[in-house]
C-alpha cells in the first residue's frame, strides 16, 4: 500500500513538473492579450546604429500590432551566442548572422534552423551578388542589405595637408606618414581591439593581393595543399601591425579602444586615420560638421597592397527561425521590410552605406569612390574565398591583442589559425583535411 | 521495511527525484559526451574514447594555461577573500561605531550581478579616461597609472582585485557570525590568565573559527574554480590568452559548436573541484581541542 501511494506520490510530483515546465514555456511566447511579439536578435552592427530599423518596426507595429523586440548583443559577444542559442533551441524568431558563402551553411545549418524564403517574390529582388552568401542548396534562407563592402582607409585631409603628406601606396609610406603624424601629438591610426575584431581585417582584406602575387593561393590554400603559416605576405602584414604597435601608432593604451569610438576620435582630430567602409564621410559630418569635405580615402597599404579587397557578403543578414512559434509572422515582416519604400528608407536612414544588394534602390557611390575603384584592381577577401577563415575571426582577434600585449608571435598567430583550421575541416569531415 | 524507514523516503522523494532529473542525469550525460566527438554541425555522436583529454592535458599548451590561469586565481582570492573577511569580521565585532551600516555597505557588492560590476569597472579601469587612472595622474603618480585589464602583467590581478573586492562581504558576514557564536567565556578566561590579543586570536579565535573556516575555503576554492563571469566582462580572457580560464574555453568550446570537447573540460574542472574539496574538508574538519 505505502509504495503504491510512494509511486502515486511520484507520478504527480512529475506530471506537476511538466506542466510547470509547458506553462513557462508558452508564456515566453505569448503575451495572453494575443498580440503577436517577433524577437530579433542582432549584433550591435547587425542593424543600422541610426536606429531606423527600430523606429520603423514601431510603425509596423502600429500596422499590424505585431511587436519587434530587437535584443541587441556586442559584436564581441554575437557570433558565439548565436551559436549557442540555434542549438540549444532558443534562437529569437528572426536572428542576424554574418554571412559569406563558405560559412553560413555551417553557421547557420539553415535546412534545421531557417525559414526557406526561396519562393517570396522579394527573393527574386535581391542582387545576384548576395544570394550565394544567403543561399543553400539552391534555396534562399536570408535577406540582407548589406552592400559589397570594401574597407578604407579614412584619413583626414587637413592634418595631411598641414604636414604636406600623401596617402601612402606602400607600406614604407604608410610608416613614415605614421611617424608625420605620431609627432604632432595625434593618433597616427585608430586600432580597436576591444571590440575583438577590428584588428583581424588587414590580414584578410589584403587577401587579394597574396593572390594577385600569388595566383592560384586561395584553391591551394582550400585543398590543404598549403598552410597559412606559408603565406610570407600574410606573416609581413602581421609583423607590420605589430611594429605599428610598437611605435606608439595605434596611440598609447590602444588596446581598450572600441569600434564604436572610433567615429569620435577620428571626428575629434584625435586619430588622423581609420579604417571603414564607404559612406563614413556622411557618418563622421553628421556628428562633427566641421569635418564635411575634410575626408579622404585610400586602400589599405599593408604588406604593399594597392588591391581593392571586396567582400560579396561579409555583413549581417536575417534569417526566420524555422521553430518560431510565428513562422507566418516573420515572413510577414519580412515581405514588409522589402517592400520598395521600406527598402529605400532603410537605405536612406541608415549610417551612411552609399550601396545596397537591392538593384532597385539607386547607389549613392560619389565620383570619387567610382574613379577610385576604376584606378585599381579588385579581388575577393580572402575570408569570402577560402574556408574556415571567418568562423575563426575572434580567434584571431585575440591572438593578434595577445601579440600586441607581448604574449605571442606572428609566427604562434599563423600556427594557430592553420590549427583551428584543420579542427574544424575534421569537424565537418573535410576531405582535403583527412 | 517498516513505515518508520519508509516514512523519511516518502517525504523526500520528491526532492531526490528533481535532484537525480537536474542535477545527477546532466551530469553523466556530460560526461558521456565527453568521450563523444559531438558537435554542432552534425547530428551523430561518434565515441572518440580519450581524444579530447588528450588534447586538453597533453596536446595543447593553451589548455595548460588555462588550468594554471584558474589555479592561480583561485589560490590569490581564495585567500585574499578569507584574510580580508576576517579582518572585517573582527573589526566589525571589535564595537566599532556604524558596524551594521559598515557590513552592509561592505556585502553589498555581492548581491549585485557580476555583469553590472564588470562594466563599472571596466570603465573604471579605463587606461585612458577611467576613474583610476585620470585620479592617479591628477595626483602626480602617473608612474602608477597603468593599462589594468590590457596588459600582460596587469590583467589578471586586476580581475582578482575585483572579484576579492565583490566576494570578501559575504565571507565577512560567515566569519561574523563565527565569532558571535564563540563563548565570551573563553576570553574572560584567557583575560584573566593574562593572554593578549595575539594569544587570544590563535589560540581561541582561529580554532573554534575553524569549521567557518572550512565552509568559507571550500566556498572560495569551488567559486574560484568556477569562475567565468569576473573574466568574461572584464577582458573576454585576453590580453590573447592571458586570462582565460578553464570556464571560458568551455564557453568558447560550446560557442565553436565543438561541444565534446567542452564536455571534456567541464569533467576535469568537476574532477579537479572534487579532489581538491576532498581534501580540503579532510583537512581542516578536525576536531577543535583546548
Amino acid at each position: 500500500m505505502m509504495k503504491k501511494r510512494l509511486l502515486v506520490s511520484l507520478a504527480s510530483l512529475l506530471l506537476v513538473s511538466g506542466l510547470l515546465l509547458a506553462g513557462c514555456n508558452s508564456a515566453k511566447t505569448s503575451e495572453g492579450s494575443g498580440k503577436v511579439t517577433l524577437t530579433f536578435g542582432t549584433s550591435q552592427s547587425g542593424i543600422p546604429r541610426t536606429g531606423i530599423m527600430q523606429t520603423m518596426a514601431k510603425e509596423y507595429e502600429q500596422e499590424t500590432g505585431v511587436k519587434i523586440d530587437f535584443q541587441v548583443v556586442p559584436d564581441a559577444q554575437w557570433r558565439d551566442l548565436i551559436k549557442v542559442k540555434l542549438a540549444s533551441g532558443e534562437a529569437p524568431d528572426i536572428f542576424n548572422v554574418d554571412v559569406d558563402p563558405l560559412s553560413m551553411p555551417a553557421n547557420v545549418r539553415p535546412e534545421e534552423n531557417a525559414i526557406d524564403l526561396t519562393n517570396e517574390e522579394f527573393a527574386g529582388r535581391m542582387s545576384e551578388e548576395i544570394l550565394p552568401t544567403v543561399s543553400y542548396n539552391d534555396k534562399v534562407y536570408g535577406v540582407s542589405f548589406a552592400p559589397s563592402k570594401i574597407w578604407y582607409v579614412y584619413y583626414n585631409k587637413r592634418i595631411f595637408n598641414e604636414l604636406g603628406i600623401e596617402p601612402p601606396t606602400t607600406y614604407a609610406e604608410f610608416k613614415a606618414i605614421s611617424e608625420k603624424i605620431k609627432a604632432q601629438d595625434i593618433i597616427p591610426f585608430y586600432q580597436a581591439p576591444a571590440s575583438g575584431w577590428y584588428q583581424v581585417l588587414p590580414l584578410f582584406e589584403t587577401g587579394p593581393n597574396y593572390e594577385h602575387t600569388t595566383p592560384g593561393t586561395y584553391e591551394k590554400l582550400n585543398n590543404n595543399e598549403m598552410k597559412v603559416a606559408d603565406l610570407t605576405q600574410l606573416k609581413t602584414v602581421i609583423e607590420q601591425l605589430k611594429e605599428f604597435a610598437d611605435l606608439g601608432y595605434f596611440g598609447k593604451d590602444f588596446l581598450s579602444n572600441t569600434v564604436e569610438a572610433g567615429i569620435e576620435a577620428f571626428g575629434q582630430e584625435k586619430a588622423a586615420m581609420l579604417l571603414r567602409v564607404p559612406g563614413t564621410e556622411k557618418e563622421v559630418s553628421e556628428a562633427y560638421p566641421e569635418m564635411e569635405d575634410n575626408m579622404g580615402f585610400f586602400v589599405m597599404p599593408w604588406g604593399d597592397n594597392q588591391t581593392i579587397g571586396v567582400n560579396p557578403g561579409g555583413s549581417a543578414a536575417m534569417f526566420g527561425n524555422k521553430n518560431s512559434k510565428h513562422p507566418e509572422e516573420v515572413l510577414k515582416f519580412f515581405r514588409w521590410i522589402t517592400e520598395h519604400d521600406n527598402l529605400q528608407r532603410v537605405f536612406d536612414g541608415g549610417e551612411g552605406n552609399l550601396t545596397i544588394c537591392w538593384p532597385e534602390i539607386e547607389p549613392k557611390l560619389t565620383q570619387d569612390y567610382i574613379d577610385y575603384e576604376k584606378n585599381h584592381e579588385k579581388g575577393t577577401v580572402m575570408q569570402a574565398a577560402v574556408k574556415y577563415i571567418d568562423p575563426q575571426w575572434m580567434d584571431i582577434g585575440k591572438d593578434i591583442s595577445g601579440m600586441f600585449a607581448g604574449a605571442m608571435t606572428p609566427d604562434q598567430i599563423l600556427q594557430n589559425i592553420d590549427k583551428r583550421r584543420a579542427e574544424q575541416a575534421k569537424v565537418l569531415k573535410d576531405e582535403a583535411w583527412q | 521495511m517498516n513505515a518508520n524507514k519508509i516514512y523519511p523516503w516518502y517525504f523526500s522523494s520528491g526532492a531526490i527525484v528533481l535532484y537525480i532529473l537536474f542535477i545527477v542525469a546532466p551530469a553523466l550525460l556530460g560526461i558521456y559526451y565527453s568521450f563523444t566527438d559531438w558537435n554542432s554541425y552534425s547530428s551523430e555522436k561518434n565515441f572518440v574514447g580519450l581524444e579530447h583529454f588528450r588534447t586538453i592535458l597533453a596536446g595543447d599548451p593553451t589548455y595548460l594555461l588555462f588550468i594554471k590561469n584558474t589555479v592561480l586565481f583561485t589560490l590569490v582570492t581564495s585567500i585574499a577573500k578569507t584574510v580580508l573577511g576576517l579582518f572585517l569580521a573582527l573589526l566589525l565585532v571589535s564595537g566599532v561605531k556604524a558596524a551594521n551600516l559598515h557590513r552592509m555597505i561592505i556585502f553589498s557588492p555581492q548581491v549585485l550581478s557580476f555583469l553590472i560590476i564588470g562594466l563599472v569597472f571596466k570603465s573604471l579601469l579605463d587606461p585612458n579616461n577611467g576613474f583610476v587612472n585620470v585620479t592617479l595622474r591628477s595626483l602626480g603618480l602617473d608612474f602608477l597609472a597603468q593599462n589594468w585589464l590590457g596588459s600582460l602583467t596587469w590583467a589578471m590581478p586586476s580581475i582578482m582585485a575585483v572579484d576579492t573586492w565583490k566576494g570578501m562581504g559575504y565571507i565577512m558576514v560567515l566569519f561574523i557570525a563565527g565569532l558571535l557564536a564563540i563563548p565570551r567565556d573563553y576570553y574572560e578566561a584567557a583575560s584573566i590568565d593574562g593572554a593578549g590579543f595575539w594569544q587570544k586570536l590563535f589560540k581561541i579565535t582561529l580554532p573554534m573559527l575553524m569549521p567557518t573556516i572550512t565552509i568559507a575555503t571550500v566556498l572560495n576554492i569551488t567559486y574560484g574554480l568556477r569562475v567565468f563571469d569576473a573574466v568574461y566582462v572584464l577582458t573576454n580572457g585576453g590580453p590573447g590568452n592571458a586570462t582565460d580560464v578553464i570556464n571560458t574555453a568551455v564557453y568558447s568550446s560550446f560557442a565553436k559548436g565543438y561541444w565534446g570537447l567542452g564536455s571534456a573540460l567541464s569533467t576535469i574542472l568537476f574532477v579537479i573541484m572534487a579532489i581538491i574539496s576532498f581534501f580540503i574538508i579532510r583537512l581542516m574538519n578536525r576536531k577543535v581541542e583546548f
